[in-house]
């Protein structure tokens, strides 16, 4: 048995009443690398790392799974039990309790006891040492609900490496992230692999493989593709072997031609809650175009088109003019029947309701369209419904299976597709993208071009640099509640935006 | 899966026994608690040596449960949205002892000073129809309030219900002054306590199984006019017989009840309440807002509903349901008294929930919840005739409510 390898997959296979999730995978992680790991969604990835956290136990599925030399053997989907074998898992969702502290949440189930009551004292000590020797920039008594994301991050992977940690499985960590916080992420990853910990580093955005992992695994369908030194490979070759064919272009090119001016944005200035949160936004957008808004987190991109939909802010002054006609807007519903609709950020969230149909997700903003006040014509609903979702090449087995049975790229597919049906004039889609596997965001890029070369005037929200450059015709970008600027994609670069979304420029 | 497999569902449901069996999996719930409820019959009927199926008997437990059902009918919408009501059963009490009050002390000298001229025959049934428009405004008006303080003040249903709860039941010790109000008059005793005579019964009967099928033909040519599959005729046919024939059953029992032949009035009204919600919480916008509510408030929200309307007009129609549930108890017991109503509030939300309403919210039928109703009342009642002793009620009740969940959640883990 070779000391160097820290986990060894042999052969294992896991299987569901007529799903393969994992078919005769094998690959091996050495101690102290940075392994990436990816995949489309329903490659594997997440079956697997149930196989080490003892979600799926040993004897559920076939083949052999060695951890620092021994079978592992997870008997129950007891989580500590894998804790206790030294493999920590921070999970895509994070899991932290928003009114407690840092340190109550790294020891949350945990807490040093004396006597039965808990010493205080110890645990925030213990705390403060975790994150000392990390080098992780928060505080013990910091509460997280005031936290960002980037710190509520941190302080997951500070409790996940407070139980002695010497696996560490990051289920793509960055989804949530800007990019500062991204780097921040980055830099404390190599901190630990100082430290001897291993890493298995799962995600979507193929840039951050090359950045921080030794070696990456693909796997496809639950087969294992390729396990390869990251310099090995480049990431054209690496969309490929996930894809399973060649991918040209990440960005489908379109045949967009701006026409007139449609909505225009004036010095717009929002309060919430008495605090402003836009401080002057202007721009403006053209029928049959792609506006990229980039900006970094928190700089209120957000805040600005959910304002625009009606939702969010309060409007102090300025002003929003469409097609010439200044525009009162007071709620969503108000908007929607100006012809703007707005595919929020969070589909499961603010997107979907996840127990009912597709159907009934799709119809549920367009109502009005079916229903008098007495009847919903339910024929014509499935009509259009249907329409729709063949449109936008929606893949479910029915209109009435319930949207949270279907793929993460499917669900973003239904979110579209429900504010499409009102054949808006403006459509704002925040992060359309995000949590989607490669494939997926491909179909929804084409999408987004069709709909433009159809006329459909497109606010992209976007926490992707290259997302923005590859599918918007101008970008402008905000920082600090202000609109800092907006660029040509001719005269657009990753430095320019960056400079802009820092105020440097 | 190919895109056109989109459409499959509208399709036909074939005959075939394979379909049956599928659709018994998709609505486990209902059926299973059809089968607890038959299974509940059986078993009273044989240790009653065949009492419980008696007319009598048959005739009395459908009237039993309609005044906990009247409001369970419209708490499943405020659980499907996920809130709670915990004043009802205190409001269709009160509103009870104020109709009782009307009826005993003010209608009689109110009605020959105002109108001198009216014959005093037409009375009684002028002074009821006065009293159900007030018992319908009361408990109406206690729902706008209720409404108001959850809806737009956005104080939380389970504590403005909660305050109701305690300020009704002052109210009610008010109005009656710790006495008991007769509530006995005719006329008003016939909308609880009332039959509708057998021809009349069998007239509905044929109505409304003559607008089922009227229905159903209807669907079937609009789902024509679409180009969507059709589902089986046999199918469609053999549904509609069953529930025909539960109804024919129903009626022809009732009927044959010597002392008291007819369906309740208290049923009749359920029947129609009931077919109203269920119309309403699946066929309207209103309803189909109720779920989306409950199921994702803010993709609600941003789907252009308006949150705040929508609640306050679902606590208005508790409001209501709990002023029509009022009136029948005062009418059907005859009193107005302090007790009145007292724990209602429980029956109802346990009906609703025994019926598959979840209380996390967006999941729930009127129909599961009046089959919910009916297993209590069956329950309830059957116990009674064996002489158990009113505790053992409770223990057996509220073990079946638990039970009925963990079944459910059982279920639908396996499906």
């Amino acid at each position: 048995m070779n000391d160097d390898i820290i986990l060894d997959f042999q052969h294992v296979t896991k299987t569901f009443p007529g799903v393969t999730a994992l078919n005769d995978v094998s690959f091996q992680v050495r101690r102290g690398e940075i392994h990436g790991m990816c995949g489309e969604n329903g490659a594997g990835k997440s079956t697997l790392v149930k196989i080490l956290s003892g979600v799926y136990p040993r004897g559920t599925y076939e083949g052999k799974v060695i951890y620092n030399g021994k079978e592992l053997k997870l008997e129950s989907s007891a989580i500590h039990q894998a804790a206790e074998e030294g493999i920590a898992i921070v999970y895509q969702e994070l899991t932290l309790v928003p009114a407690m502290t840092v340190g109550e949440n790294i020891f949350l189930g945990r807490e040093p006891t004396e006597r039965g009551s808990i010493t205080w004292d110890k645990l925030y000590a213990e705390t403060q040492g975790i994150l000392t020797k990390y080098r992780l920039d928060v505080q013990p008594h910091d509460v997280i609900k005031d936290l960002g994301v980037g710190k509520m991050q941190m302080t997951e992977l500070a409790k996940a490496l407070s139980e002695d940690a010497k696996l560490l499985i990051l289920d793509e960590p960055t989804s949530a992230l800007a990019d500062a916080e991204i780097d921040e992420l980055m830099e404390i990853l190599r901190g630990l692999k100082e430290h001897g910990v291993t890493c298995i580093y799962i995600s979507h955005k193929i840039e951050e493989f090359f950045r921080i992992t030794d070696t990456v695994t693909v796997l496809r369908d639950g087969k294992m593709v390729t396990t390869q030194p990251t310099k090995d490979v480049t990431s054209e070759k690496l969309v490929s072997f996930m894809v399973g064919r060649e991918m040209k272009e990440r960005f489908p090119s379109g045949n967009r031609h701006p026409g007139e001016v449609i909505l225009e944005v004036k010095d717009l200035h929002a309060e919430r809650a008495e605090r402003e949160v836009l401080k002057g936004v202007s721009f403006d957008l053209r029928q049959g175009e792609i506006l990229g808004i980039a900006g970094l987190m928190g700089s209120g991109r957000t805040e600005l088109v959910m304002t625009i939909f009606g939702e969010f802010a309060k409007i102090t002054s300025g002003t929003i003019k469409l097609g010439g006609q200044e525009l009162k807007i007071t709620n969503s519903h108000s908007a929607m029947e100006h012809g703007i609709s707005l595919v929020p950020e969070d589909r499961k969230r603010h997107g979907l309701v996840l127990i009912q149909s597709v159907l009934k997700n799709i119809s549920l903003p367009n109502l009005d369209r079916f229903a008098g006040f007495l009847r919903i014509d339910q024929n014509l609903e499935v009509v259009e419904s249907l329409r729709i979702a063949k449109e936008l090449a929606i893949k479910a087995p029915s209109l009435h299976v319930p949207v949270e049975s279907l793929s993460g790229g499917n669900q973003q597919k239904v979110v579209i597709s429900k504010w499409l049906l009102s054949a808006p004039k403006v459509l704002i889609m925040d992060d359309p993208t995000r949590g989607v596997d490669v494939g997926a965001k491909y179909e929804i890029y084409k999408l987004m071009n069709e709909l433009a070369e159809q006329g459909i005037a497109i606010i992209m929200i976007s926490s992707e640099l290259e997302e923005v450059l590859g599918m918007s015709d101008r970008v402008t970008v905000m920082c600090q509640g202000r609109s800092n600027g907006t660029l040509n994609i001719a005269e657009a670069t990753q430095e320019r935006i960056m400079a802009l979304a820092t105020g440097l420029a | 899966m190919s895109n056109s497999t989109l459409a499959q569902p509208i399709s036909p449901k074939s005959t075939s026994l394979w379909k049956v069996v599928q659709l018994f999996r998709q609505n486990i719930q209902t059926y299973t608690l059809i089968i607890a409820l038959l299974l509940i019959w059986v078993v009273f009927t044989i240790a009653t040596q065949g009492g419980y199926a008696s007319p009598q008997n048959i005739s009395n437990l459908f009237r039993q449960m309609s005044i906990t059902s009247l409001m369970a009918a419209g708490m499943v919408l405020i659980i499907v949205t996920g809130g709670i009501d915990l004043s009802v059963g205190r409001l269709a009490g009160f509103v009870s002892v104020v109709v009782a009050f009307f009826q005993l002390n003010r209608w009689n000298t109110f009605l020959p000073a105002t109108f001198p001229n009216m014959p005093a025959e037409v009375q009684p049934a002028v002074a009821a129809l006065l009293s159900v428009i007030l018992g319908l405004i009361v408990g109406t008006g206690w729902g706008v309030v209720q409404g108001y303080i959850v809806a737009y003040l956005r104080v939380t249903a389970f504590i403005v219900t909660l305050g109701s709860y305690f300020i009704l039941q002052g109210l009610v010790l008010l109005q009656t002054e710790g006495k008991t109000i007769a509530a006995n008059q005719p006329v008003f005793s016939q909308i609880g306590q009332g039959y509708l005579p057998a021809q009349l019964g069998w007239l509905f009967t044929a109505v409304i199984i003559g607008a089922m099928i009227f229905l159903m033909l209807r669907g079937r040519r609009n789902k024509q006019k679409y180009g969507f599959p059709l589902p089986s005729l046999v199918w469609d046919v053999a549904k509609m017989a069953f529930f025909a024939a539960l109804i024919l059953i129903y009626v022809a029992v009732v009927n044959s009840y010597a002392t008291a032949p007819g369906i309740p009035y208290p049923v009749l009204l359920l029947a129609i309440v009931a077919g109203v919600m269920t119309y309403v919480s699946t066929n309207t916008r209103f309803g189909r807002y109720a779920y989306a509510i409950g199921g994702n408030r803010e993709a609600a929200r941003l789907s252009g509903i308006n949150i705040r309307k929508q609640i306050f007009l679902i606590f208005v129609l508790m409001g209501f349901l709990c002023g029509v549930a009022g009136i029948v108890l005062a009418s059907y017991v005859g009193y107005g008294t302090i007790a009145a109503g007292a724990g209602y509030e429980l029956d109802v939300i346990a009906a609703a929930i025994l019926g598959g309403t979840s209380t996390l919210g967006g999941v729930g039928t009127i129909t599961g919840a009046m089959v919910g109703g009916l297993i209590m009342a069956s329950l309830s009642t059957g116990l009674q005739m064996l002489n158990a002793p009113a505790a053992s009620t409770y223990v057996i009740r509220g073990t079946i409510l638990v039970l009925a969940v963990i079944a459910d959640m059982y279920f639908k883990r396996n499906k």
